[in-house]
């Protein structure tokens, strides 16, 4: 079973491989190049998951103390009493005369005299001293030990040389000449199960080696993978409703089928309009439903029709299910049933018209619209809010022409400049709705409404010429178009 | 929309300006520049301006709008009735109404005749709702002799029709030639049908499917006859009113013609002016600062006029700016209210000349909560690396349930006479169309994971229940059910936190017993499985298909 190792376990367990025996923790340091912190916590984590066996023990580290290093400045007393005596000629020198040229104090040179003897470097004979022996102070046992505690600092005791371990017996006698102390040393081996663990370390190292060896291509291209996306027309449509959101317009949604009354007759489109002829709309088979609106509501729209067109209104017509030619079904009945003394409002969504697909045209597609209801709204102010929806779009150009619709009056068309076609496009529709409209349902103040084809902006958005791409659902197309046109 | 050509040079003698100020301001008065030639422009008219089906009609709103003769028309009328027409009982049940006029001495040219024919057909396809509320007849007088009767003739009364060479029976003309075959249906329930004879009994029209060859009009007619036949008097009148405008542009005299009902007489065509109020109040829709005298030219230069007389101070304590009173000429068949008087003010100040601005709202934008939920799905979806496809509502029978292996039933909601395959029925499920995308792109590297979003229907009873649903599909060499399921899981858990259960079910278009119902505390809200092999060799898909679908509005209702 593979087990999870951080990395400064895996630097200690390689180099305990490497001894193949107990190592302390600062030669630990010294293999794996971690600090003392990193290691100790380290071993305590291999410890815990039984990688390695511990050892604890008890050692005597010894180091220079104040008077051993004057001597290592200075040479042992009794080499420097040597010295003095060989100077001053070596054969019956004073005693008196020696002890003054070292500049010692009386017990230190007591001492000396005592060395010096018992090695056999002098003899002493009526107060004179005799030089017997020429003395190598550096290749002394003292002193070489002496050297190495000053030069290393702590030092083991139980790893001495027999030769040191005489030296330091020595040097331990005189005063302040050693410094010792005692500390708990700390021992780690690798377990049994760390024998194991190290052949999984050891086969992923391989592994990386085998690929951190090997140079790779960093210039060739790497498989292709995918984003999970959006479809580009809901791109557009999420960026027209933030567009509508900001401007203050609040987003409703209503049903798709709605009955020929809505559709139509509520928006004073006389019962024998081509548009609502079946070539132009679709309308449900088989299906009739009671109108969805007040009696009141199709008694005035119906005498307003009967008024206005001249003719004879039919009921029977109006209770036709459709599949929605506009939104304006949707807001249309908001109004009605909402009757809002203010309101702006907009829709997205889809619309049917019984049509042959073509370059231009589809059978279903989106509109967006918007509406406004103020007591003094103006066509100026329609006018304003086109201008400030298309800044947003990032089309600044905008001009308008009068058009016709037959729920609006006054109606416009606007044109906008596109500068990436370097020519004039259409876009919106729009217009004040016609009292013939508003006064059956109960509006007694102008309503502004205006609105277009969703899938326009994402043609000119994405540069796409024929409508149908937008639909064809090609994976390649989907995968490929930027959801930032630059 | 219909479309006209205008002939730039025919356009300059006519409007009096040159071609380029011309067609910068053809816009400004509803015209949709549709081709531009060398000597030439299409130009879409709208279908409520029917005086706009020739240049002289487009001419005469020029002439106004760039201010070269404005207020109303002058028209070329003779007083006195030049002829009569007799109407047989016979026609009420068919086609009881005629109306005509007489032209006189004019002059046409080809052009002027390519015109005339082109407004004819507009007028048919327009106001005349293709012949059936009304029909024209344009006859060269000097080929008859007054009066004339408007009456029946059986189905095998033979006369000579327009562009043959022999005689046909009325039922034959009705069965062979194209113009039969498009407008027959019109009077063809009828035992008989209407006819138009002069004095001596020659045949002038076979109303409202053609003339007769007798009175072809050409460009060496001088005096023409035009009839109306309808089933809608004031259509009628809207239509003869509009040709005699025209007529009387070109150059003719337009003469009345009486004619004999039983019992009364009318003499058409009317053409006196129609009176309509205008509230000087309601103009604060248009958002401009001007006064009394510049609207009055605003609807002068719309070719409208007013009479001063009236409204201005009118009565005590009646205030001075009051109202207008507009005199409406009677061509203009498509102001019926006070508000298309506003929008010829408009159109007279000319759209151009209006600044936009900004208006301020009491308002605050928000989001439509079920929408917003739909769109949380979507992020959710891309979250985990699924694209979205869109198609549509409306789809194929062939698709939605043949090829899926189900049938259709009662319930299905079929539209009626669709122009197109693709388009029949409405979707119960989003899954076949996800099918077809996944057929339409086996080229496309796998792994596919697609999803879609969109309404499902259903018939309840007399009404139609919309549904949002949430459909995928994902397509790859090691698709299979576990894998939609944990797609559906974290689907689930990520948007509403919720855990669902799955019952075993046998359904298309999946394999038996690879798929499974939906169910949400007890609820059916979807199916899941791994599509049967027979549906995927249906759809040309080649790798394993998992699918699920979820209706998510089952599970946001109140």
């Amino acid at each position: 079973m593979l087990i999870a190792l951080h990395d400064i376990e895996k630097r200690l367990i390689l180099a305990l491989a490497g001894k193949k025996g107990w190592m302390g923790l600062d030669e630990l340091s010294m293999h794996t190049g971690l600090n003392m912190d990193q290691v100790r916590r380290g071993v305590e984590w291999l410890k815990y998951k039984g990688i390695i066996n511990i050892e604890e023990s008890v050692i005597r580290l010894i180091t220079i103390g104040r008077e051993g290093l004057n001597a290592l400045k200075s040479n042992l007393p009794e080499v420097r009493l040597v010295d003095a005596a060989t100077r001053m000629g070596g054969e019956g020198v004073s005693l008196k005369d020696v002890r003054s040229a070292t500049d010692l104090a009386d017990d230190e040179f007591n001492a000396a005299i005592r060395y010096a003897k018992e090695r056999g470097w002098i003899t002493l004979s009526n107060g004179k001293v005799y030089v017997r022996k020429s003395v190598d102070a550096q290749s002394m046992p003292e002193y070489r030990l002496l050297a190495r505690l000053g030069e290393k600092g702590w030092l083991r005791e139980d790893e001495l040389s027999n030769d040191d371990k005489d030296a330091y017996r020595m040097l331990k006698s005189r005063p302040e000449y050693i410094v010792e102390k005692v500390v708990k040393e700390v021992k780690v081996m690798l377990s049994d199960h760390g024998y194991s663990i190290l052949k999984q370390i050891i086969d992923e190292e391989r592994m990386k080696d085998a690929l951190t060896v090997k140079r790779i291509d960093v210039t060739a291209p790497a498989p292709i993978i995918y984003a999970g996306r959006k479809h580009i027309l809901q791109d557009v449509i999420d960026e027209v409703r933030e567009i509508l959101i900001g401007m203050g317009f609040e987003e409703i949604d209503g049903s798709m089928v709605q009955s020929a009354f809505w559709n139509f007759d509520a928006l004073f489109t006389p019962q024998d309009h081509p548009a609502r002829e079946m070539q132009d709309t679709f309308y449900i088979a088989n299906m009739h439903k009671s109108i969805d609106a007040k009696q009141e509501v199709v008694e005035r729209v119906s005498s307003m029709h009967e008024q206005g067109w001249r003719y004879s209104w039919s009921s029977k017509e109006a209770e036709r299910l459709v599949l929605r030619t506009h939104t304006t079904a949707v807001t249309i009945r908001y109004l009605a049933e909402h009757k809002p003394d203010e309101a702006s409002i907009f829709s997205i969504g889809r619309v049917f018209r019984n049509e042959k697909l073509s370059y231009k045209h589809l059978a279903e597609f989106h509109q967006v619209e918007g509406i406004v209801v103020s007591k003094d709204t103006t066509l100026r102010d329609l006018m304003g809010i086109q201008q400030e929806f298309y800044r947003r779009l990032g089309l600044n150009k905008v001009k308008f022409w009068p058009t016709y619709f037959p729920y609006t009056e006054p109606s416009l068309q606007s044109m906008v400049y596109h500068e990436r076609l370097g020519r004039w496009v259409e876009l919106f529709g729009m217009g004040i709705f016609r009292p013939e409209v508003t006064e059956p349902l109960g509006i007694d103040r102008p309503v502004l409404a205006w609105g277009g084809g969703l899938e326009r902006i994402a043609m000119l958005k994405y540069g796409i010429d024929d409508v149908r791409e937008l639909y064809s659902n090609r994976l390649s197309m989907l995968r490929g178009v930027a959801r930032c046109q630059l | 929309m219909p479309v006209v050509t205008l002939q730039h040079r025919r356009l300059e003698r006519l409007v009096g300006k040159g071609i380029d100020e011309i067609l910068a301001m053809l816009p400004y008065i509803a015209l949709d520049i549709e081709e531009e030639g060398n000597d030439y422009v299409k130009v879409e008219y709208n279908p409520n301006r029917p005086d706009f089906s020739t240049d002289y009609g487009i001419a005469r709103a020029l002439r106004g709008i760039m201010g070269i003769e404005v207020g109303l028309p002058k028209l070329n009328l003779v007083e006195s009735s030049v002829a009569t027409f007799n109407v047989d009982a016979s026609v009420y049940s068919i086609r009881p109404y005629i109306l005509a006029l007489v032209a006189l001495d004019g002059r046409m040219d080809d052009e002027d005749l390519r015109q005339l024919i082109s407004m004819q057909e507009d007028l048919h396809m327009g106001i005349g709702r293709k012949r059936r509320k009304a029909s024209i007849g344009l006859h060269d007088y000097d080929k008859v002799d007054g009066p004339f009767y408007y009456t029946t003739e059986s189905k095998d009364f033979k006369f000579i029709p327009l562009n043959s060479a022999r005689e046909m029976s009325m039922q034959e003309i009705l069965a062979s030639m194209d113009v039969g075959k498009a407008y027959g249906h019109i009077i063809k329930d009828h035992a008989r049908y209407p006819i138009i004879k002069d004095a001596k009994g020659n045949v002038l029209s076979f109303p409202p499917i053609v003339n007769a060859e007798l009175t072809r009009v050409t460009e060496h007619t001088r005096n023409m006859l035009v009839e109306v036949t309808a089933t809608d008097l004031n259509t009628a009148r809207d239509v003869l009113a509009v040709i005699a405008v025209t007529l009387s542009d070109m150059g003719f005299k337009v003469a009345s013609v009486s004619i004999n009902y039983d019992g009364y007489t009318i003499t058409t065509p009317d053409m006196s002016h129609r009176r309509m109020s205008l509230p000087m109040d309601r103009l604060s829709l248009l958002g401009l600062d001007i006064d009394r005298k510049e609207v009055i030219e605003c609807l002068r230069r719309s070719r409208l006029d007013v009479d001063e007389g009236k409204g201005k101070g009118e009565g005590e304590g009646e205030e001075v700016d009051g109202s207008i009173e507009c005199l409406v000429p009677r061509y203009r068949v498509d102001i019926i209210h006070w508000i298309d008087l506003v929008e010829e003010v408009a159109i007279g100040y000319n759209i151009s000349r209006f600044e936009p601005r900004y208006p301020r709202l009491k308002a605050m934008g928000s989001r439509d909560r079920t929408l917003k939920v739909l769109d949380d799905a979507r992020s959710v979806m891309v979250g985990l690396g699924m694209l979205e496809v869109m198609n549509f509502n409306l789809v194929s029978m062939l698709m939605q349930y043949e090829m899926v292996g189900r049938r259709m039933d009662s319930n299905s909601l079929v539209v009626e006479e669709s122009k197109s395959k693709e388009h029949e029925v409405l979707r119960d499920s989003l899954i076949p169309s996800l099918l077809a995308v996944l057929s339409r792109n086996v080229h496309e590297p796998y792994p596919q994971r697609l999803f879609e979003i969109g309404k499902v229907f259903s018939r309840v009873g007399e009404s139609i229940r919309e549904e949002w649903s949430i459909g995928v599909v994902i397509a790859h060499s090691n698709a299979n059910y576990t894998e939609a399921r944990s797609y559906l899981q974290a689907f689930l858990h990520t948007l509403f936190g919720i855990d669902v259960e799955t019952e075993p079910v046998d359904e298309p278009p999946y394999e038996s017993g690879k798929a499974a119902e939906i169910l949400f505390k007890d609820k059916m809200i979807g199916s899941i499985g791994e599509v049967s092999s027979r549906v995927l060799s249906n759809f040309r898909i080649r790798v394993p298909v998992s699918a699920f679908e979820v209706i998510i509005s089952r599970l946001i209702a109140k």
